[in-house]
């Protein structure tokens, strides 16, 4: 029973949040509805049709929204290909015709159920305490909610009390229905049209795919080289050296002497070669400190005053830490070379709900970082859109830079 | 023996250098590019250039390119490329004009000095030198369908033996049979690898070549 009730209660809690976070979705639909509305209206003077494409993309990002949020809450409801450019593909456009469906749905139905969502939990409240507080209001003002008759003692309060508990358990009853009741529209409309083909999703897949083979075949062909080029190298010279050596010893062994000690040190540099090959590969400090801990070094040994924010409430995937750190490491690199700032703040938080990992670097710096310049941000936008993550650098001349990541932790 | 060396890594470079030198031999010029190392070649005139596969600046095949760049300048210049790994193509294309005064040995054989000096001067000498190496796993990788597969075990030591250079002699020491065993065992391989004694170029080295091209052929 007791299991039962905690079950119910966090059922409830979460339909009010999806119904909360509908009215947000709902209130951008109900701009882009009076914004599609003026531009239709304009539209019949002539004088708008050139903003017909603009107002269906405002529309759009609307859609987008309910479609985050639906699937961060059901199954996922995939993206629609962009929309046409051009007024009349536009307004053929299959998935833009759904959009148009399901945008006066949820601007009216949606936000009427978000609103009794926010509103019907406080006045369910209220009246169910109002026996406490009856006094203070004045007898003709009624109670809380829709209760506007007189409510002259406190016999009439416990009713506007029972009342309370009433609505109170309809929204236990009912709360999921009116969450699943508000997402229905966005469910059915929002998602491909049967018989679409997803050829879209797919090539946006392949090419996350190609890009995490890239990065993937990049950082192999790094450790590759460093390994033939460097530690391999440096062992060649150690069989050189020691080979000389041993022919050296029978002619002069003095000579033979200095060339084993020559070999030593190549073997010690082949040693060390190896370790920072290693190092690059998954620094061994993720390992020691974990994510947190590997941070507070690296902001430790930055030239910068750096402001420092960590929330890690778990561990991510290995790999996933690695490109975190990997991330937060060049992008203080970058601050310190090319900058000019005075400060630097790092905020990296994992959003447990969502199990993705969000990461902020900033600094007072004098911008225009540009990331066609052959800097590493190309290859660190890569290392990001390789794990499906998301990739935002701002830096406009005069500054300041900023880089949002977000990366799913993975198992 | 006048020889040129282009390497990149400064250990290895000097430690060839040193090696070569107290066995006697002629360390004229060191390179650690591949310019540098045409120019040396031009100034000095050796008789062999030992040249690393990866030099900068990518780190690929700039040793192949220049080592062919340098033969162009500089006809009967011997060459002995190092590599770090086997890789078929760049054998292919060092072997492809003519195996003659060339060398392609993996860098780890350096260490067995009596090894490489021995082939230092069969590449020097006019010869060819194949690294075990590289000749074992294009062996071992050979088409089954391919004209190798109708040689016996006995007939792949003997191609495997003559594709590192080695002469009928040193081939039948090896072996531990007579001359005459190996003369017959390579006329066998020249038949069944279908090598006329009227073909124009030296049989030996396109007997070894056509493993080379079989297997490169595969995926």
């Amino acid at each position: 029973m007791r299991r039962y009730m905690g079950e119910r209660i966090r059922a409830t809690v979460d339909a009010l949040e999806h119904l909360v976070g509908g009215l947000s979705t709902a209130i951008l639909a109900v701009a882009a509805l009076l914004c599609l509305l003026v531009v239709f209206a304009l539209s019949l003077g002539g004088a708008g049709i050139p903003l017909i494409p603009h107002a269906l993309r405002a529309v759009r990002t609307a859609a987008d929204r309910e479609r985050g949020r639906l699937s961060r809450w059901g199954p996922e409801v995939f993206g629609a290909p962009p929309v046409p450019r051009r007024i009349g593909p536009a307004l053929r456009d299959p998935a833009v015709r759904r959009e148009l469906v399901w945008l006066p749905m949820h601007a009216s139905l949606g936000l009427a159920l978000g609103i009794l969502g926010l509103t019907f939990p406080l006045t369910g409240l209220q009246s169910l305490t109002f026996p406490l507080w009856h006094r203070l209001v004045p007898p003709e003002e009624g109670g809380p909610g829709l209760v506007s008759w007189r409510i002259e003692d406190l016999g009439d309060a416990i009713a506007v009390s029972l009342l309370g508990a009433v609505m109170i358990g309809a929204l236990f009853g009912a709360g999921q229905w009116l969450a699943r009741l508000q997402a229905w529209p966005g469910r059915r409309l929002l998602t491909p049209a049967p018989g679409t083909d997803l050829s879209v999703r797919v090539a946006e897949l392949t090419a996350s795919r190609a890009a995490a083979l890239d990065a993937h075949a990049a950082e192999l062909r790094r450790i590759e080289r460093s390994l033939h080029d460097g530690t391999q190298n440096r062992l060649v010279a150690v069989t050189v050296l020691l080979g000389a050596a041993r022919r050296a010893l029978t002619r002069d062994p003095a000579a033979g002497e200095e060339l084993f000690d020559r070999a030593q040190r190549a073997a010690e540099e082949a040693l060390d070669e190896l370790r920072t090959v290693v190092r690059g590969i998954l620094p061994p400090v993720l390992d020691d400190r974990g994510l947190a801990g590997a941070l507070d070094g690296l902001v430790a040994g930055c030239a910068l005053p750096c402001l420092l924010d960590v929330h890690l409430p778990a561990r991510c995937a290995a790999s996933v830490e690695a490109t975190a750190y990997f991330l937060v490491a060049e992008a203080l690199t970058n601050a310190v070379k090319h900058s000019g700032a005075t400060t630097v703040a790092v905020t990296v938080v994992m959003d447990t709900r969502t199990r993705r990992l969000r990461l902020s670097v900033s600094d007072d710096g004098r911008g225009g970082a540009d990331e066609t310049g052959g800097s590493g941000l190309a290859g660190m936008r890569r290392r990001v859109e390789a794990y499906d993550g998301k990739f935002e650098l701002t830096s406009p001349p005069g500054g300041p830079t900023t880089m949002n990541v977000e990366l799913p932790c993975g198992s | 023996m006048r020889i040129v060396i282009a390497e990149d890594d400064a250990l290895l470079r000097e430690g060839l250098a040193l090696l070569l030198r107290a066995e006697g031999l002629d360390v004229v010029a060191t390179a650690d590019n591949p310019a540098g190392f045409l120019t040396a070649v031009e100034r000095h005139q050796p008789d062999v250039a030992i040249v690393d596969v990866r030099m900068p600046p990518t780190h690929t095949d700039e040793g192949i390119v220049a080592a062919g760049e340098a033969r162009r300048r500089q006809p009967g210049l011997a060459v002995l490329v190092l590599s770090a790994y086997v890789e078929h193509s760049f054998a292919t294309t060092l072997l492809a004009d003519g195996a003659d005064r060339l060398g392609y040995l993996l860098k780890e054989r350096v260490g067995r000095v009596e090894e490489f000096l021995s082939a230092l001067s069969r590449v020097a000498d006019g010869g060819t030198a194949v690294d075990p190496d590289v000749v074992g796993q294009l062996l071992a990788r050979s088409r089954p369908d391919s004209a190798l597969d109708r040689l016996t075990p006995r007939e792949r030591d003997v191609l495997s033996l003559m594709a590192q250079g080695l002469g009928n002699t040193a081939i039948a020491a090896r072996l531990f049979v007579t001359e005459g065993a190996v003369h017959k065992n390579i006329r066998s391989i020249f038949a069944k690898l279908d090598l006329t004694p009227l073909d124009h170029a030296d049989r030996r080295v396109t007997a070894v070549l056509r493993y080379l091209e079989d297997t490169q052929a595969q995926p």
